[in-house]
């Protein structure tokens, strides 16, 4: 990822991130992604545009996001009459997306997968102490059973996710079985959630020490 | 000139000038011949020939080709002017298109044009150019025949002029009564198979209008007026030059007839423009031009064996041009290193699968189009990430500076290949918000397994854009060369074309990179062969057909 020198201290290269684990992987940068990430970053961006563009980086998450699914190998007949040798999904995926700025992504979750069980969480911050707590969840029975796509696009300090990911486990969801789909990340969540979830895999588009704390703000329009 | 007659409408005043050619003003200079009539079965599209309208002078397709058909009959003479067909390459009805014959290639196997055959007809007043010119038309079979007169070359006339055109009195066949060098340009233009746009010249206010018509090179551009041999280099740019020699007194019979019975001039008027102008400038200037002929045909277009020497000579030189390109292009460059101009999208397991569900013939047709658009989203976010972009630096809402990118440029279009490539069009416009986007229809020939142009529609504009070209499936390459062609008959420049596709053979992407180094070739999949159909194997099939859900009921 290219970046001016003003800011290369900021943003963490994609070269700096095995320190993070190998669970933990970047989307693959180039000049549009950036782009996107670019207009995001702008204060100037005109509300409309800013969803646009977030629309569009976060299909590209998800897109991802899938590539970390398991799948198997198998072979299709096409209309030629010739083989493919392709591969195949397993079914039993389901997406949680953390209220609110995680439900940003459904959408982009949904124009990849149909029909695919979506939960939530809400996690809301105690005004006094800044103590991160589950408030409401819902989640498909069998959740257990299920790979879970986690949505969230903005973490800073990764508390919010720190406790619904507990929230999962405590529904019996294994931290293996756990994909977190994100857009923009601070080195220090990134490490925190990586120390405590190691088995958990990460997809973020970029690790900045400075997060676009405004996303859903801005995304909801509620500034 | 025979032309005009065939214009009923003409403007009224322009009758007040001279010779015939004052007559075009409208839009028909170009024929196009063939296409009206042709009722071949394969040619579904057009019912019943509508003429074209003549009160749309430039309907909007850009194209204006028309491609005769062959073995249309014609039904009524070229020179009825209710019968010519406009110089769009579709005909328009009043809320219909009418699809003609598609275009053939007129470029080779690498891509580059193949110079047109350009018939000079010159000859008097009246004398029978356009006849002669009509019938070289129809006898001459080619699909693609461009008509172009020097009616559309006079100069545009001061207020002074303008009073004596009025009166009779400017001489509209002298030659410095037109603009050879528009000419010259135009002519050469279109012999390198450019687009051009040819001046629409009103006899009434003896000024350019402000629109234009379009034309395109085509493998026959028949050029006619009463001094096409009058300068030097126009005469170079003919390669078979006909002078058309009609008896004076014939001549002056149908300038009379048509004059006065078609345009409601008086006797006096018109005899005395014939001996003040058309005839003195007969003697000086077009009859010496004669020297400059390959063919002399006396009587016009009655001479019925002239103008069978003269079809018998162009087809003869056609032959030598002749191309058989996909054939060509399935079976070369096999075991070749890949283009640098290829850009494979990254290959992961998402992309694989979802190719794994629109490869597999028992996918169903809503499925399928879901995975398609899935995957068709990913091509063009890939390809987007192509185009130039710059450094910037932005603030943010938190205060820090944040280096990123932006688009150099935000002149980009879409140009889809019809049918398949119209699937794209959404991904794109998902991308960029009001993208335009134009569209080519090619479709292949069945009989001679050539691609042919049918239709486009093309942002005016489209010279100063990044186009990214889409079409689903790439076997050949031969269709989207063909459309690669067009657009750089357009002035796009060719490292500004980008062509996205889902599927690509490696044979078809040879040729396209072979054909044109400097175009950006992006896919989700390079497949290695091409069966006698040119299917791409293993493939998808018939993209077009199972997305739109067309396919044969056998299947």
């Amino acid at each position: 990822m290219g970046s001016t020198d003003t800011t290369t201290k900021l943003l963490i290269d994609s070269h700096e991130i095995e320190e993070y684990g190998t669970n933990l992987k970047i989307l693959p940068c180039n000049n549009q992604v950036k782009e996107l990430q670019t207009i995001l970053r702008d204060k100037n961006t005109t509300r409309s545009d800013f969803k646009f563009y977030a629309d569009r980086l976060i299909r590209l998450v998800i897109e991802e996001s899938l590539n970390q699914l398991p799948f198997t190998k198998c072979v299709v007949t096409t209309p030629t009459g010739a083989k493919y040798k392709g591969l195949k999904y397993q079914k039993g995926n389901c997406g949680v997306s953390i209220v609110r700025s995680g439900e940003a992504m459904e959408q982009g979750l949904r124009d990849c997968c149909r029909s695919i069980r979506i939960g939530k969480i809400l996690v809301e911050s105690d005004a006094d102490t800044h103590e991160a707590r589950v408030v409401y969840a819902k989640f498909p029975d069998d959740i257990s059973e299920r790979k879970v796509l986690l949505m969230y696009p903005i973490m800073s300090t990764g508390n919010t996710v720190i406790k619904a990911i507990a929230v999962l486990k405590e529904h019996n969801v294994l931290e293996e079985n756990i994909i977190l789909s994100n857009l923009f990340c601070t080195p220090i969540a990134a490490k925190s959630l990586v120390t405590a979830f190691p088995k958990m895999k990460i997809l973020t588009s970029e690790i900045h020490t400075v997060a676009p704390n405004h996303f859903g703000q801005k995304y909801f329009g509620t500034d | 000139m025979a032309a005009n007659i065939q214009h009923p409408f003409e403007p009224p005043s322009s009758a007040s000038s001279e010779s015939d050619d004052g007559d075009v003003c409208l839009d028909d200079r170009e024929i196009f011949l063939a296409d009206e009539l042709c009722e071949d079965a394969e040619h579904y599209r057009r019912s019943d020939v509508v003429t074209p309208t003549p009160q749309s002078p430039r309907p909007p397709s850009t194209g204006s080709q028309k491609s005769p058909r062959s073995r249309r009959q014609r039904t009524t003479s070229m020179s009825q002017s209710s019968k010519k067909t406009s110089a769009e390459s579709i005909l328009r009805s009043k809320t219909r298109t009418i699809y003609t014959a598609g275009r053939p290639p007129w470029y080779n196997s690498a891509g580059q044009q193949v110079e047109p055959f350009v018939i000079g007809i010159c000859g008097g007043s009246a004398s029978g150019k356009t006849t002669v010119a009509t019938k070289i038309i129809e006898s001459l079979n080619v699909p693609w025949v461009t008509l172009l007169s020097m009616d559309s070359f006079y100069k545009v006339l001061n207020e002074k002029q303008h009073e004596l055109a009025a009166r009779n009195e400017y001489n509209f066949d002298h030659p410095d009564a037109f603009d050879f060098e528009l000419l010259k340009t135009t002519l050469q233009r279109l012999k390198e198979g450019r687009m051009i746009e040819v001046p629409i010249y009103n006899f009434v206010t003896h000024r350019r209008e402000s629109r234009t018509k379009t034309m395109y090179g085509a493998n026959v551009i028949i050029f006619e007026g009463i001094l096409t041999f009058y300068n030097v280099d126009v005469l170079k740019l003919c390669d078979m030059k006909v002078f058309v020699d009609t008896d004076a007194d014939v001549r002056l019979a149908r300038r009379l007839r048509r004059d006065i019975s078609q345009r409601g001039r008086d006797l006096e008027g018109v005899l005395k423009q014939y001996s003040k102008h058309v005839q003195p400038a007969f003697y000086y200037y077009i009859a010496p031009l004669m020297v400059h002929a390959d063919i002399i045909v006396p009587r016009g277009g009655d001479n019925e064996v002239a103008i069978e020497l003269i079809v018998q000579h162009i087809h003869t030189q056609l032959q030598l041009r002749g191309f058989k390109l996909r054939e060509k292009l399935a079976h070369s460059y096999i075991g070749q290193p890949l283009p640098s101009s290829l850009y494979l999208l990254p290959d992961t397991p998402q992309i694989k699968g979802l190719h794994t569900f629109i490869r597999n013939k028992e996918t169903y047709r809503d499925e399928f189009i879901f995975y398609s658009k899935r995957l068709i989203r990913l091509v063009i976010e890939y390809a987007l990430s192509l185009l130039p972009f710059e450094d910037v630096t932005v603030e943010t809402p938190q205060g820090v500076l944040y280096g990123g990118k932006r688009g150099a440029t935000n002149k980009i279009c879409g140009v889809s290949i019809l049918r398949a490539g119209e699937t794209m069009e959404q991904a794109v416009r998902d991308v960029c918000k009001d993208i335009r986007i134009g569209k080519i229809l090619i479709q292949t020939n069945q009989q001679t397994g050539e691609p042919e142009l049918y239709y486009l529609r093309l942002p005016k504009d489209i010279k100063d854009y990044r186009v990214i070209l889409m079409d689903a499936t790439v076997a050949t390459g031969a269709a989207a060369i063909m459309a690669i062609r067009v657009l750089l008959d357009h002035d796009v420049a060719e490292e500004n074309v980008l062509l996205a596709s889902l599927l690509m053979a490696e044979s078809g992407v040879h040729s396209i990179a072979y054909a044109f180094p400097r175009v950006k070739i992006v896919t989700s999949a390079l497949d290695p062969e091409i069966n006698e159909k040119f299917y791409v194997l293993p493939g998808i099939g018939n993209f077009g057909d199972r997305y739109f859900g067309t396919e044969p009921s056998d299947d």
